[in-house]
């Protein structure tokens, strides 16, 4: 009991720190970091509820991602529909679509299944090039000005900070991990859990497979839609490969495989290492650390070397980190912390 | 009316009879064992039964209602439930878990789900090892756990599919136990064992399967003294 008392106190400590965080901190880019953390979070756990719990690995979330960022930018873009209605237009699409999906994909198991979900993704993708009267083609969609956000006649607020978004992202990320822990505390869960080990026995159980399936890659879509639409209405531009790419649907699985497949709290973990990671990858940050902390010099031909290329190399080193994780953590960040904490009782036994 | 009618099933595959024309019923509250050597038919008519194979001929009729081309989990919610004679525990989730997965047909809330999978833990009397994880289980434990999972699902027919492979004859005596614990709660019971003896001893009546045709029916009396029966397992050079 005390120790579930004191995991609600740093909860609520933690999430008091969140909401005021805002009013102290004042880098744009401090706080662009942590809409990155809070869509990767909301992104891993969407795709957790369908593949970690369910055990259905779905290669192509990018599909329901991109949907819905391009169903509100199109909507915004041709026919100045705010983008707080424009997300209900992305769900209701992408619903639409996962039940499409699901009728066909879910008759395949396993690696099928798998290479099914790729396929999907690519024809949206395609079609997203292709269907150039809607969707712009391959230029993508850009809107840089969206309508204030009132109640009556009050204004709320303008978006003409990253302020908003971050109560968005915020929102959306604490969403995503309130309805992961509904799902692993209800029926679903438990079905989820039955048809992930072991399809057969839990046929036999009573529990009719495709429909457990699809109710599983609905939510999961629809809370990857609405990622996709706050991507889309943040960055204020979408074009098929950052939404609808296969890097995509790759980037929103490692999320969760790296931070524990099937727990809470494995896809904040994973976004915790990633999200930083990928950002100091890019921004050459790496290197330069090195050079501050003397390692290297940065005339020197490796420090040029690591300046010339380390930036580029985020998606080796990216596939690097992966392979070494399933190596040594199988179960994600999250199993190796439990493993910890076990290991530790034990001992302390 | 009997709880359980099987007329003239047949199922093939390709052009082979796995069944061929079984037909037997059963009545509430009676155990019924199914023999038969390796590759009889056992197992794939517990699959017609079960709704995991339609039957290619014949009918299912359980409690009156026809269930051919029903799907598995339309077959356990109307109450016929099965176990494997591989078991397929539920690995990664707790033994009490597993369970309520099974009670979970029967029920939305989770704590009555718990409440009646800790009542099935009792009765395969494996209450202690509630919060271990199923797949670290012990064979003799495992075979137990598809019992209660099955149990739990509140079956009036409860089909298992060799329970007692495997097990060592202390293992075997307690689930001969079990099953008979499980009928005199007046649940209806279909048992494929391999072992005579137990089969001898838990059986009202038994069916003895041949290449995939009903060879004899009876008492397990009848059943014994049956020269076909002794032909069939022994060779006629025994006879």
């Amino acid at each position: 009991m005390n120790k579930r008392m004191l995991k609600a106190a740093i909860g609520l400590i933690v999430l008091a720190g969140l909401l005021v965080v805002p009013r102290f901190v004042e880098s744009p880019y401090a706080l662009h970091m942590m809409i990155l953390l809070f869509l990767s979070v909301s992104q891993g756990q969407s795709w957790n509820i369908l593949g970690g719990y369910a055990g259905q690995y779905s290669v192509g979330h990018a599909a329901y991602f991109g949907v819905g960022a391009y169903t509100t930018m199109m909507l915004m873009y041709s026919k100045q529909v705010a983008p707080w209605v424009g997300v209900w237009a992305g769900v209701a699409a992408v619903i639409a679509v996962a039940l499409v999906i699901g009728s066909i994909c879910f008759r395949l198991r396993g690696p099928y299944f798998v290479l099914a979900s790729i396929a999907v993704a690519e024809i949206m993708r395609l079609s997203a090039i292709n269907l150039t009267t809607l969707t712009n083609g391959a230029e993508g969609i850009l809107v840089t000005e969206i309508p204030a956000f009132k109640i009556g006649e009050r204004v709320v607020t303008d978006f003409l900070t990253k302020v908003p978004f971050y109560y968005i992202g915020l929102f959306l990320a604490l969403l995503t991990l309130a309805i992961a822990y509904w799902v692993q505390h209800s029926k679903l869960g438990y079905y989820f859990q039955a048809i992930r080990e072991d399809q057969d026995a839990a046929h036999s159980l009573g529990i009719h497979i495709s429909v457990y399936k699809n109710i599983g890659l609905v939510i999961s879509a629809v809370l990857t839609s609405l990622a996709g639409s706050f991507y889309g209405i943040y960055v204020g531009f979408v074009d098929p490969p950052t939404v609808l790419g296969l890097d995509v649907s790759v980037q929103i699985m490692l999320i969760c495989i790296i931070g524990g497949m099937g727990t809470i709290w494995g896809p904040v973990l994973g976004s915790l290492l990633l999200v930083p990671l990928s950002e100091a990858l890019r921004s050459n940050m790496i290197t330069e650390g090195l050079v501050k902390i003397g390692l290297v010099s940065a005339d020197s031909k490796v420090g040029l070397f690591l300046k010339e290329n380390l930036a580029h190399a985020h998606v080796l080193i990216y596939g690097i980190l992966v392979v070494l994780v399933i190596l040594f953590m199988p179960d994600g960040l999250m199993g190796f912390v439990k493993k910890l904490a076990s290991r530790r009782k034990r001992e302390a036994a | 009316m009997p709880i359980l009618e099987i007329k003239n099933v047949s199922k093939f595959f390709g052009g082979l009879a796995a069944n061929s024309d079984v037909s037997f019923s059963m009545e509430q509250g009676m155990i019924m064992g199914l023999i038969g050597p390796n590759g009889a038919g056992k197992t794939t008519l517990f699959n017609c039964i079960t709704g995991y194979y339609p039957p290619s001929k014949g009918e299912v009729i359980f409690n009156g209602r026809r269930m051919n081309g029903l799907q598995p989990d339309k077959v356990c919610k109307l109450g016929m439930v099965r176990t494997w004679q591989k078991v397929r525990p539920l690995a990664k989730l707790s033994v009490v878990d597993n369970v309520m997965v099974g009670a979970l047909v029967r029920t939305i809330s989770l704590k009555t789900a718990r409440d009646m999978a800790m009542e099935q833990l009792k009765v395969v009397r494996m209450e202690h090892r509630a919060d271990f994880l199923a797949g670290g289980l012990p064979i003799g434990e495992r075979k137990k756990l598809e019992v209660a999972r099955a149990l739990a699902t509140q079956p009036k027919l409860l089909l298992l599919d060799e329970v007692m492979g495997g097990l060592n004859p202390a293992e075997s005596d307690e689930i001969i136990q079990l099953i008979l614990d499980i009928k005199a709660q007046g649940l209806t019971q279909m048992v494929i064992e391999h072992d005579m003896k137990a089969i001898m001893r838990i059986s009202d009546r038994i069916v003895v399967l041949t290449s995939g045709e009903k060879l004899t029916e009876g008492t397990p009396q009848e059943v014994v003294s049956n020269q076909d029966v002794i032909d069939a397992y022994l060779g006629e050079s025994h006879a």
